[in-house]
């Protein structure tokens, strides 16, 4: 038996939450088409799943459900091209950072030039840490929240988020989008 | 704390993650420590660049229609806007400590001539200039922007213990501008926001236990604070305004039941 009740709070839980679950799911799969997929499926996921919703983070039981269906789509695209999965081992995922070959300094000047740059750095970053990134600094849920998201522990949501931090620094500072702060 | 600790810990507080007491350990070690400042500073350099230069994708209509189709009961559009204020009263925090770290010299200089002033102003009345002055410094002196008692006052319940009584003067030619929650010694207190003129006013609505000593109103730099009973709560003023439009304003303060 449907439990309406619960069904109407998965209903409004996605809908409320439909943006950061297209942004998580574009950030994490690189295209518009199978973002909208993949949220889709997930809605119709949570909504069959509704009953044994038991309270609890709403927003992270429903991102949860929406990350675990990117990733389903992710495995089956890279089935073929045999990349490393999302949840491999950090070094690994780190050595398939592209080095930069971008530069011109007469650029840097242009705010559209830097917001592509930026898309492109986090872009570049291995999904593992471009979504901690997502969940941390745009969509702004707490290390708890992300923990629940990733199903991790909290270390290691601190951990990712630690290191995305310094990669994307990194790669920020090295071709100038962001300037390196220097002290006082 | 040690410089080992705190650098462990200063994304934890950046994040808002941390106990009160351990943010003001961190806050204290920061007051001290160049590299950690950096590393801060740093920290809200790559979260700007993240929420102002990345794109954040909205769900496009036709995926919104999809869902909405599936769904069981009609939802109103979404209005949800990202995150929520209690993190963004963490930013705002952050933000301050940021910019009056790049203020540098500036504001800790006025904070040492205050602390070694010989006239033992009490800490509550440090406290409260600082928090004044850092809010001057950051981008934005309010989290909550609203010139509508009606959104200002919620905004604070459950964010502060009691969540004070919010009157807008705009007729009287003092606007409300929206509100903030700021520490004073150990309490988080709400701080309402008014403007005269050019003048930004601060309103500490102080719980209980804090008794401020003050008999007449305390001058430092320029600023004032000045007592004021608002609706029965303790409250104090502190502006920059001429001491008439000062003493003005805590009358309508006074005045309110």
């Amino acid at each position: 038996m449907m439990a309406t009740g619960n069904r109407a709070v998965v209903d409004d839980l996605a809908l409320r939450h439909l943006d950061a679950a297209y942004n998580l799911g574009r950030w994490l799969l690189g295209n518009e088409q199978d973002a909208a997929d993949a949220v889709h499926d997930a809605y119709l996921r949570a909504a069959r799943a509704c009953d044994t919703y038991a309270g609890g983070n709403a927003r992270a039981w429903w991102l949860a459900i929406v990350r675990n269906c990117c990733l389903a789509r992710l495995a089956l695209r890279n089935k073929e091209k045999a990349n490393v999965a999302i949840d491999d081992n950090p070094v690994a995922a780190e050595r398939l950072m592209p080095h930069d070959e971008s530069g011109g300094v007469e650029d840097q000047v242009d705010g559209a030039i830097r917001r592509r740059q930026m898309a492109m750095h986090l872009d570049r970053l291995p999904a593992m840490f471009r979504e901690v990134l997502i969940l941390r600094e745009i969509e702004e849920l707490s290390y708890r929240e992300i923990a629940d998201v990733l199903e991790a522990p909290i270390g290691t949501v601190m951990s990712r988020l630690a290191r995305g931090r310094a990669l994307l620094q990194k790669a920020l500072t090295d071709d100038g989008t962001v300037e390196a702060p220097h002290g006082l | 704390m040690d410089c080992k600790t705190a650098a462990e810990l200063v994304p934890l507080y950046f994040d808002g993650e941390l106990d009160r007491a351990t943010s003001r350990e961190v806050e204290a070690h920061l007051d001290t420590c160049a590299d950690c400042q950096a590393a801060l500073i740093e920290l809200d350099a790559l979260r700007r660049a993240l929420r102002h230069d990345v794109p954040r994708f909205s769900a496009p209509d036709t995926l919104r229609r999809r869902v909405a189709e599936s769904a069981t009961v009609a939802m109103p559009p979404s209005s949800d806007r990202r995150g929520s204020s209690r993190r963004r009263t963490w930013l705002a925090l952050a933000a301050s400590w940021v910019l009056a770290f790049t203020a540098g010299g500036f504001t800790l200089g006025m904070w040492n001539q205050v602390a070694s002033s010989g006239h033992a102003e009490s800490q509550l009345d440090r406290d409260l200039f600082a928090s004044h002055w850092r809010a001057l410094a950051a981008a934005s002196p309010i989290d909550v922007v609203s010139t509508d008692q009606h959104t200002v006052k919620p905004w604070f319940a459950g964010k502060v213990a009691t969540a004070p009584v919010v009157r807008d003067f705009a007729a009287q030619g003092y606007a409300l501008m929206g509100g903030r929650v700021d520490y004073v010694g150990n309490e988080r207190v709400p701080v309402l926001v008014y403007r005269h003129g050019k003048h930004l006013i601060d309103v500490f609505v102080l719980p209980g236990p804090v008794t401020h000593e003050g008999h007449e109103a305390v001058q430092m730099q320029g600023y004032s604070l000045e007592n004021a009973n608002l609706g029965g709560q303790k409250a104090i003023i502190v502006s920059d305004m001429d001491r008439d439009e000062l003493l003005h304003f805590r009358d309508l303060l006074n005045s309110v039941t």
